[in-house]
Formats: structure tokens, C-alpha cells, sequence
């Protein structure tokens, strides 16, 4: 019988608001510790929590981004624990009531659609960092420092149905949660630095099985790639003592980058009692009809609806998801293109490969405002066109985004004009054959690879003006014959 | 110099008319603090050096006629749970002892723009949990009446102070009757305003969904006036409330409905015949008085003692060692934090605390907590029909006279009975006041506590001030009586 | 219903460390307020949607204005153990 993994997500999604989410500290990006802090972040004696109502605006936004329903009257909830970095010893989160529950996102994995399923979607806040001094490894630290900055920065966690089934649709998950936050200008979704943190619960079960294995939960994933190999490596593991009969334990594992293996935590072993209790500090929070519409007024083109534009266009969905997490004014601008060249593969192969190429190489953030969707169009056309060749493409787009020019006028004027008339090239043909005998014979003897060595000899005689393809059939014809 | 059990509009008149001076006062009440201070211990710091020349400035504003408001340059004690910036906080407990707060409460900003001065910080119960300051890390306050009896908790020092005359007002917090039991046994008038009128911000929290800060006073109009200027919506509360619409003063003859649950078991003779000698004072200026019943009062032990632990529970996490306060050292950072905790915590609090984690945990929340909370919506709903019926309901603040020091510590449950009247008004969020109005048998003062729906604070006070001419309790502490 | 209390356990979610006779004090002293309780717990009552607000008022939200709070030597001038601007506790292990 197969074996087949159930994976669920928790992800957290730090969120770009100028406040701290229960006070108004800023939400700072520096290495000074503990200079941006008050009595409510620091958890002092007396201090209270005071909501932001952007954030609850952005969840909301990403709530109904994520077809989730918005509950109408929301609580917070004090989930109790003690840890040094977190300053009250309770987190203030969401427990029965979240912003957003029920919910689906569409991603593509291997070219394909397939849809997750968004069980809620809460708010909660952010704990401080901890450094364990000494030797390196946690258990062996002398002390741990702490630094509060980060504490009551505002989190969304999106919390998934365990409905995912590999670790690649995992990866298109988070890689698809993402491309919404930055899209939603919610989040600056930057893996590298901690705005979006995720855990994998995974559980394995012999098909058919009507419950799910046992759970476990892994922690410490910090980038996409190591969220693939930690799935990878704890499907098999799950799986290796599935099939021999050993019990799985519900428990939390580490991800250990170097080693590229899970390992248990110890102390949190045994299922927690968070006691959670409605926050006596904050009266229910009401999401008005109003408001929720007032939000939904606001939501941009999602990256689904992008990916649909793009498929319509004619992109494949694999290019359609690639051109999506581009910013959005190369999808637009791919779109004015491929509407004038008529060729979406070729606008999009010359768009997304040569043109981002250039202006990262630049380190243009933005196209010369001579640079249009016409004069782009020109350049594909001319190539479409056999009128000049792919490198003299990529010459007049450099010399374009250097300056303002019309590009076939200066295919013209710089003589990048192809060869495309079958006798003149024929001339040519023949003369190459002429003075290269040794050559055709050792072609005759089935030394094929030599042929592109007497294309490249005829492209050179030309100064580069014939078009390579039809060089090489008028050759070989003249061999055959 | 008697002008310290002056009204704070007479004193502020003397101010006024150039009679008396600010720093006058303020030596004065000084005064009575070193009389008072080593038999009653009400307050566990004075200000009185620091504050001489605020009170100076006071003195500058009067003659310049550019005085602040009828609280400049009133001296004003304040419970030790309440922050002033650069000051410690100790709220009596050992975990807090040298704990300089960096900001001020809310209250006490709104009090400094005022001009008032304040005298120091009053003891109380440990984290105000306890009806009789013996909790307090620090020694108890006692009784100005009688020394061999608790002044009330857990505001003990708040009422001492102003009992005793070492302050015109002062500030507590009342959380179950943290404000009014205390200023019943000390014969002072004691207010809990509307839930969410007086912003908690700043006030160390025991039970979030009951806190709230009110004044203690000498008579109604003091309590009128300080709690006016510390009311307001305050953005940094979330709980505090928007004032939607102005009261309408009830002029007319007032429907007045006793608590019949209130007045049966438990309840001594001189605490009920208290009741019944208001009434019929009452009832001759033409006010209606019936009896009404509540049942669920009867449950309010019940249901605090489920509540305020579960959140103080979460509210004394943060005492942990770590980022401020006492610690223990230890090898872990849990084990740092549980010796801190254990160390620093008294026997009461421990036991608050343990009490609120069990009515939280896996598998007893909904009969607990969760039942608790059911019953607190119903008790509510009880209040609001009765409140369609009678504009005020009335009964004993407290149970009986002061007790003894040691009276009541060795038997728990005797002592949370204690807060049996005063508990309903935290838990449905309405306005309570203890006005004193006699003294019991054995001379000590009993007070009436009157109560009226949510957002009437200004009506119930100014119906208080009626009553409390009609009673004219006048009575003094033996303090101040052997003084003369 | 009276449930016995797990006083061992209770004391250690609220991290508490309690010697041998707190424990055997507490746990006497808390049976009997939740023996006093049994009434309550029986009650039959209205499972209504719960206002956490005391008069059941609706949350304000407050607009995300970022001002400065305290200074750094302010936030650790309290500090029981500090170190290079941070707060040092003894290792916590995750």
C-alpha cells in the first residue's frame, strides 16, 4: 500500500505598518537594540494594549484576498507562556474569533493549478529576539540576550488546511502567499529577513487511511530551500517508521540547516496549556458590512488575476506565474508588447530575459521613459522578421536604453540588416564550398559537426548579414546535390 | 489648624481670598503625617521634600490669580499601584520594592496639569489583592479609629491617610471593593465610577474587567470634583469609554430599591439597621423605597473569585524577572524566573494566581471560568431589569464594622465575604459609592452603599451629596479626637 | 462536582516554585474555594455570545501614528542584568 504525506502550513506574516500592533513604537529595521520601545512593548507594570487599525485593515485585506469570510465581531484572546523574549508572558493573539476563516489560494506547481485551503487567518503579535551567548549551540549557551525591538510588531498567521501533498506544493504555497502580501503592499515578504516565517506540521498515513497519522511539527525553516529538504527529509523519515511499525510521537522538531536533518526540541515536549482567555484589555473588535467593503474597495489586481491575464494573452501557466512575480509594470508593459507583436512567447522570452537582464546589469529599477511598448515591439518584430538576428536584437536594446532611438532606423544605418535573398546568399554558398573541398568531403564521410563550421564561414564573409538558418539549408542543399 | 477636613471648594476659596496659602496646607498636612504616620502607616513614601516647591508654585499661581482649577495645590495621596514617573511603584509587594517607573498613569498626568500635589504613595494589599492591607509586603495600615483594627483593603492606606488627615483625598483602585470597603471602615467616602470612565492606563492591573480608579474623599463633593477631572476618554485604554451623552440630573423624587440579598445572612445588625435608618431619612424627603431582589448577588463570591484570578493570572505573568523588577538568580532562565516569582510574590497573590491558572486550564475552563463569565452576562441582566424598576439600589458596604488584625487571616473565605456587598457594582461595571453615615456599637463607623446603572456617575454623586447632608455624619477618628 | 487540584502542575504553568509545605498549604486552602464554588459550577446558564467589555462596548482601533516612547537607558534602567545596550537573563533554551 502507498504511503502518502498530509502537509499544513502556519505561516507568519510580518506586516508593514509604521506602529507596533498593541502601541505606537515604530516599527524600526535597525541593529541598536531596544531603542524603539514603551511601557506596552516592554510589557511594563500598568501599560495596555491600544490596537492598531492598520493592521486590522491589512489582515482584513489579506483575509479577503484569501476568499476567507470575515468574522463580524472579533476577539482577542491571551495565549499563556513563559519565555524571556516574550515581555507580558502571554501573547496576545487570536483563539476562536480570528479576522478570517475558511478560505482557499490558488498556486501553480509544475506548470498546473492547484488550490490550498486557508483554514483562518488571525492577528497576534510579535515576541523580542534572543541570543544565546557561548558556544554556539543552545545548550551550551552562558546567557541569552535580549532585544525587545521586534516585540508587538504586528503578525498575520495564515494557517492552512493539512491538505498539501508534497513539499514543492509547499514551496509554490509560500512562494504564492508571498507574491499576494507584496501585491497587497502589506508586507515587505522578505524570507531573508524574518517578514514571512513558516512551520510545517506533517504527518504520513497509508492511503486510504481515514485519519491522519500522527503530527508532527518543524520548526526553524528559514528559506524555501530548506523548507523543501525538511519535508523531504521528515516525509522519509515518517515514512521509513510508518513501515516498520515504530511509533511516531507528537512532537517538535528543528530543522538543522548544516546536518540537513529534523531534530527534537526538548522543552516543549507534552502538549502545552496555553489557557487561553479573551483579552480583558480589548473589547470585541466589530467588522462592520461597511468596513469590510470599504477594504475590498481596495484590493489590487491579486496574482491570480494577473496569471489570468497573462494565460489569456497567450503565455503558457508556467510563464504567466513567472511573469507574475515581476513587478507589475513589466506585466503591463509585457502586455502592451505582446498586443502590438502579436507573439506572446517572444515578448515575454525578450521581456522577462533580455530587458530584465539588461536593467538588472544597470541596476535600473525603472525603463527610460523613451523606451515604449512601440519601439520594444520593433526590435521583436525585426528579429520575428529574420530582418536582423537575435545578437543585433539584444545590440539596438542596449544602445535603446542608452539613449532614444528608432530601432530598424538604426538597423539600417548600422548595417544589421540580414541577408535574407536566396541568390545573393547562394553566391556565397558557393564560394565558401569552393574554397573549402577538404571540408565537404570529411561532411560527405559523416563529420556533420563541421557544417556549422562552414555556416560560421559564410555569416563572416557576409559581414554577418545572412540570416544563419537559411545559410545553413542552402548548404546543405548544395552538398546533397 | 483644622483646614485639612475642609471641603477642597472651601480650601480652594481660602486659596482664593489670599486666607490661606498652598504650601501652608501642604505643611500642615505634613504635620499630620508625622503625628499619624508611625501609629497608622498609611503611607509607605512621602514626597514631602520634592514637592515643596511645586507647592510654592502653587502659592505664585493663586497670588497671580492664575491658578490651575479647584485642585490646585490640593495635596492628594495615591495607592501605590498607580505609576508616577521617576517614582517607585511598589504596589506593596517585595517583587516590586525598587521599581522606578519611567511614565506617568493617566490619572496622574491629568492631576499634575491640575496643580495638584501629591504626598506620597499609599500602602495596600499585595497587587491590591486583600480587605485588609495585612498582605502588604511592607506592614499594614491600621485603623485611624481604632489601631487595633485593619483600615479596610485593599486602598487601606488610601482611606487611612485621609481619615487620619495626612491628605485632603486620595486615589484608589477597586477591583471587588478595594475602594469602598476601606473608606467604610475608616468613615470616609468612598467611589467606584462606571467602568471605563477613569482610564486604567498606568494603574497596575490585578483583574483587568474590574479595575477600575476612583477617588477617596472627605465628603461627596470632593469625590465629585476629583473624579470629574480624572474621567475622560483616554486612547491608550481601549476599554475606556466615549462619552456619548450628557446625564440628565434626576431632580425629582427617586425610586429607591434595597437588596434583599444583602440584608439577610452574613450581614451584622448595625450593618442592616444602618440600611434602614437611611431609608427612612430618605423616605421623609419623599423618595419611594422598596425592597428589590437579585438573586445572583448571592453568587458574586462565586463568580469573582473565579474571574479576578483568572485575569491576574495573566496580568502577574510579567513579573518574571527578566526586564525589570526583583530576580533570583538561577542556572535557567525558568528556573531564574520560577525562584524570582516565588520569592517575590506573597502567600496571597501566589494563591490568587494559582487559583486563576487551575479556572483556566485544560479541562476545568468552561465549568470555571466559562461558567463564571455566563453568570457575570445574567447578574448583569438582573441589574438592568431591576434599574428599569428603581433609579438606585442600596444596601450595607461592607458586612460589618472593622475587624481585628488577625481576625479573619486564618479563615479565607470569612475574609472574601467581606467584599459580599461591594462586588456586584465590578462585576455588572456600574457606579458604587460608600458614603459613611453612623458608627456601629462599638463606635466605628458603618457606611450605605449606593448604586446606579452605568454612566450616571455625576447623578449618583450628586443624589449622594443629599444624602449625605441628611445623615451629617460628623463623627471623628480617635487619631484625630485625642489630637484635640 | 469537586475536582482535586494538581498543585504540582498548576505551580508549574504558573511558573511558580513552590517547597513542600506551600504546596501542601495551597492545595488545602484551594480545594476549599473550589469546594465553595460547586454551586456556581452547577448552575444551568444561557450560553450567550460573551462581551468581554464589562458594558459591552465595541473596540476602537487607533490610528497607526508612530511616536517615540522611551529613551534606551529608560527602557533598561530597570534592567536586573544588562549587557552591550540588551537584557541578559541565564540561557533560555527553546
Amino acid at each position: 500500500m502507498n504511503i502518502i504525506p498530509t502537509i499544513g502550513m502556519e505561516t507568519h506574516v510580518e506586516l508593514k505598518t509604521n506602529s507596533k500592533m498593541f502601541c505606537r513604537c515604530y516599527v524600526l529595521d535597525t541593529d541598536l537594540p531596544n531603542e524603539s520601545l514603551c511601557p506596552t512593548c516592554l510589557g511594563l507594570p500598568g501599560s495596555l494594549p491600544a490596537p492598531n487599525k492598520k493592521a486590522i485593515e491589512f489582515i482584513t485585506l489579506l483575509a479577503l484576498s484569501t476568499n476567507c469570510s470575515i468574522t463580524n465581531e472579533g476577539m482577542f484572546h491571551r495565549k499563556n507562556y513563559f519565555y524571556p523574549d516574550l515581555p507580558k508572558n502571554y501573547q496576545i493573539s487570536q483563539f476562536d474569533l480570528p479576522v478570517g476563516t475558511e478560505g482557499s489560494l490558488e498556486i501553480v506547481v509544475d506548470g498546473e493549478f492547484e488550490t490550498v485551503e486557508i483554514e483562518r487567518v488571525h492577528m497576534e503579535e510579535d515576541t523580542g529576539k534572543s541570543t544565546h551567548i557561548g558556544s554556539g549551540r543552545i545548550d551550551s549557551a552562558t546567557s541569552t540576550h535580549l532585544d525587545f525591538n521586534r516585540a508587538g510588531i504586528p503578525l498575520v498567521e495564515v494557517v492552512t488546511k493539512p491538505l498539501i501533498k508534497s513539499s514543492k506544493e509547499a514551496v509554490a504555497y509560500i512562494e504564492e502567499l508571498r507574491q499576494l502580501v507584496i501585491d497587497l503592499n502589506i508586507s515587505e515578504g522578505k524570507l531573508e529577513k524574518g517578514n514571512l516565517r513558516f512551520d510545517a506540521n506533517i504527518s504520513v498515513a497509508y492511503e486510504g487511511d481515514k485519519e491522519l497519522g500522527t503530527k508532527v511539527e518543524i520548526k526553524n525553516m528559514n528559506s524555501l530551500k530548506s523548507l523543501e529538504k525538511a519535508i523531504e527529509y521528515e516525509i522519509s523519515r515518517q515514512t521509513k517508521m510508518l513501515k516498520s511499525k515504530e511509533n511516531i510521537i507528537q512532537e517538535t522538531r528543528h530543522w538543522d540547516e548544516k546536518k540537513e536533518v529534523t531534530s527534537s526540541m526538548r522543552s516543549k515536549e507534552g502538549s502545552a496549556d496555553y489557557r487561553y482567555f479573551s483579552d480583558p484589555d480589548i473589547p470585541n473588535m466589530i467588522l462592520s458590512e461597511d468596513f469590510v467593503n470599504t477594504i475590498k474597495a481596495t484590493i489590487p489586481v491579486l496574482p491570480s488575476e494577473k496569471r489570468k491575464v497573462f494565460m489569456d494573452s497567450g503565455l503558457s501557466i508556467e510563464d504567466s506565474n513567472n511573469l507574475g512575480k515581476s513587478s507589475n509594470w513589466i506585466g503591463d508593459f509585457y502586455i502592451q508588447v505582446s498586443e502590438i507583436t502579436k507573439d506572446s512567447k517572444a515578448s515575454f522570452n525578450f521581456i522577462t530575459g533580455e530587458l530584465q537582464g539588461q536593467l538588472r546589469k544597470l541596476e535600473l529599477l525603472s525603463l527610460p521613459n523613451w523606451v515604449t511598448a512601440k519601439n520594444l515591439s520593433e526590435i521583436i518584430i525585426l528579429v520575428n522578421n529574420d530582418k536582423i538576428s537575435f545578437t543585433s536584437a539584444k545590440e539596438i536594446l542596449t544602445k535603446l536604453i542608452e539613449e532614444k532611438l528608432e530601432p530598424e532606423e538604426y538597423a539600417v544605418s548600422n548595417n544589421l540588416i540580414q541577408e535574407n535573398d536566396i541568390d545573393e546568399i547562394g553566391k556565397i554558398v558557393l564560394e565558401v564550398i569552393d574554397s573549402n573541398e577538404e571540408v565537404i568531403i570529411r561532411i560527405s564521410d559523416g563529420e556533420d559537426k563541421l557544417i556549422g563550421f562552414l555556416v560560421g564561414q559564410i555569416i563572416k564573409l557576409s559581414k554577418g548579414k545572412v540570416n544563419p538558418s537559411v545559410a545553413k539549408e542552402l548548404l546543405l542543399k548544395e552538398i546533397n546535390s | 489648624m483644622e483646614n485639612h477636613k475642609l471641603s477642597i471648594s472651601k480650601i480652594n476659596k481660602l486659596f482664593k481670598d489670599k486666607e490661606l496659602k498652598p504650601s501652608e496646607l501642604y505643611d500642615e498636612v505634613f504635620e499630620r503625617a508625622a503625628s499619624t504616620e508611625s501609629i497608622i502607616h498609611g503611607h509607605l513614601t512621602l514626597f514631602q521634600e520634592e514637592n515643596i516647591q511645586k507647592a510654592l508654585e502653587s502659592n505664585t499661581r493663586y497670588e497671580k490669580g492664575e491658578h490651575l482649577g479647584p485642585l490646585d495645590g490640593i495635596p492628594i495621596a495615591i495607592k501605590d499601584n498607580i505609576n508616577i514617573s521617576g517614582h517607585v511603584t511598589s504596589c506593596s509587594s517585595k517583587m516590586l520594592a525598587n521599581y522606578v517607573s519611567p511614565y506617568d498613569a493617566t490619572v496622574i498626568t491629568k492631576l499634575k496639569k491640575e496643580g495638584v500635589l501629591f504626598t506620597g504613595k499609599t500602602n495596600l494589599d499585595e497587587f491590591a489583592m486583600g480587605s485588609s492591607t495585612e498582605n502588604s509586603a511592607f506592614g499594614p495600615t491600621k485603623n485611624p479609629w481604632d489601631p487595633s483594627r485593619v483600615p479596610g483593603g485593599s486602598s487601606g492606606g488610601s482611606a487611612a491617610v485621609v481619615s487620619a488627615g495626612s491628605a485632603i483625598a486620595s486615589l484608589g483602585s477597586d477591583t471587588g471593593g478595594s475602594i469602598r470597603q476601606p473608606a467604610s471602615f475608616c468613615g470616609v467616602v468612598g467611589f467606584k465610577p462606571t467602568y471605563g470612565t477613569v482610564s486604567r492606563y498606568g494603574l497596575i492591573a490585578f483583574a483587568s474587567s474590574l479595575d477600575q480608579i476612583g477617588p477617596i474623599t472627605n465628603n461627596v463633593e470632593d469625590a465629585k470634583l476629583i473624579f470629574n477631572s480624572i474621567s475622560g476618554h483616554d486612547p491608550k485604554d481601549a476599554t475606556s469609554l466615549i462619552a456619548t451623552k450628557t446625564e440628565q440630573p434626576n431632580l425629582n423624587k427617586a425610586k429607591i430599591g434595597i437588596i434583599k440579598e444583602l440584608m439577610e445572612d452574613g450581614i451584622s445588625e448595625d450593618a442592616k439597621e444602618e440600611v434602614y435608618k437611611v431609608a427612612k431619612l430618605m423616605e421623609a424627603e419623599g423618595h419611594e423605597i422598596v425592597e428589590v431582589s437579585l438573586p445572583l448577588t448571592k453568587m458574586s463570591i462565586s463568580i469573582y473569585y473565579l474571574i479576578a484570578p483568572a485575569e491576574c493570572s495573566a496580568n502577574l505573568s510579567r513579573f518574571d524577572g527578566v526586564r525589570y523588577g526583583a530576580r533570583v538568580s538561577g542556572n535557567t532562565s525558568s528556573e531564574m524566573m520560577e525562584l524570582t516569582r516565588a520569592e517575590g510574590f506573597g502567600p496571597e497573590v501566589k494563591k490568587r494566581i494559582l487559583l486563576g491558572t487551575y479556572a483556566l486550564s485544560a479541562g476545568y475552563y468552561d465549568a470555571y471560568y466559562g461558567q463564571a463569565l455566563k453568570a457575570r452576562a445574567m447578574m448583569k441582566k438582573e441589574f438592568t431589569d431591576i434599574y428599569k424598576q428603581v433609579d438606585y439600589v442600596i444596601s450595607p458596604t461592607t458586612p460589618s464594622d472593622p475587624f481585628k488584625f488577625g481576625e479573619k487571616s486564618d479563615n479565607q473565605l470569612e475574609m472574601y465575604m467581606s467584599d459580599l456587598c461591594t462586588i456586584p457594582a465590578n462585576l455588572v461595571g456600574m457606579p458604587a459609592i460608600s458614603i459613611p453615615t453612623g458608627l456601629s456599637s462599638q463606635g466605628l463607623p458603618l457606611s450605605v452603599q449606593i448604586m446606579s446603572p452605568a454612566n450616571t456617575d455625576n447623578t449618583l454623586l450628586d443624589f449622594s451629596q443629599t444624602l449625605q447632608s441628611l445623615v451629617s455624619f460628623i463623627d471623628k477618628p480617635i487619631l484625630n479626637r485625642t489630637e484635640k | 462536582m469537586t475536582d482535586k487540584i494538581d498543585i504540582k502542575n498548576v505551580a508549574k504553568l504558573a511558573a511558580l516554585k513552590l517547597n513542600e509545605d506551600e504546596q501542601q498549604q495551597l492545595e488545602k486552602d484551594l480545594s476549599m474555594i473550589i469546594e465553595h464554588f460547586a454551586a456556581l459550577s452547577e448552575m444551568d446558564l444561557p450560553d450567550d455570545k460573551i462581551s468581554i467589555h464589562p458594558l459591552g462596548m465595541s473596540l476602537n482601533l487607533a490610528e497607526d501614528i508612530a511616536s517615540k516612547s522611551l529613551t534606551h537607558e529608560e527602557a533598561l534602567r530597570n534592567a536586573p542584568d544588562s549587557k552591550d545596550g540588551q537584557f541578559v537573563v541565564p540561557p533560555s533554551l527553546d
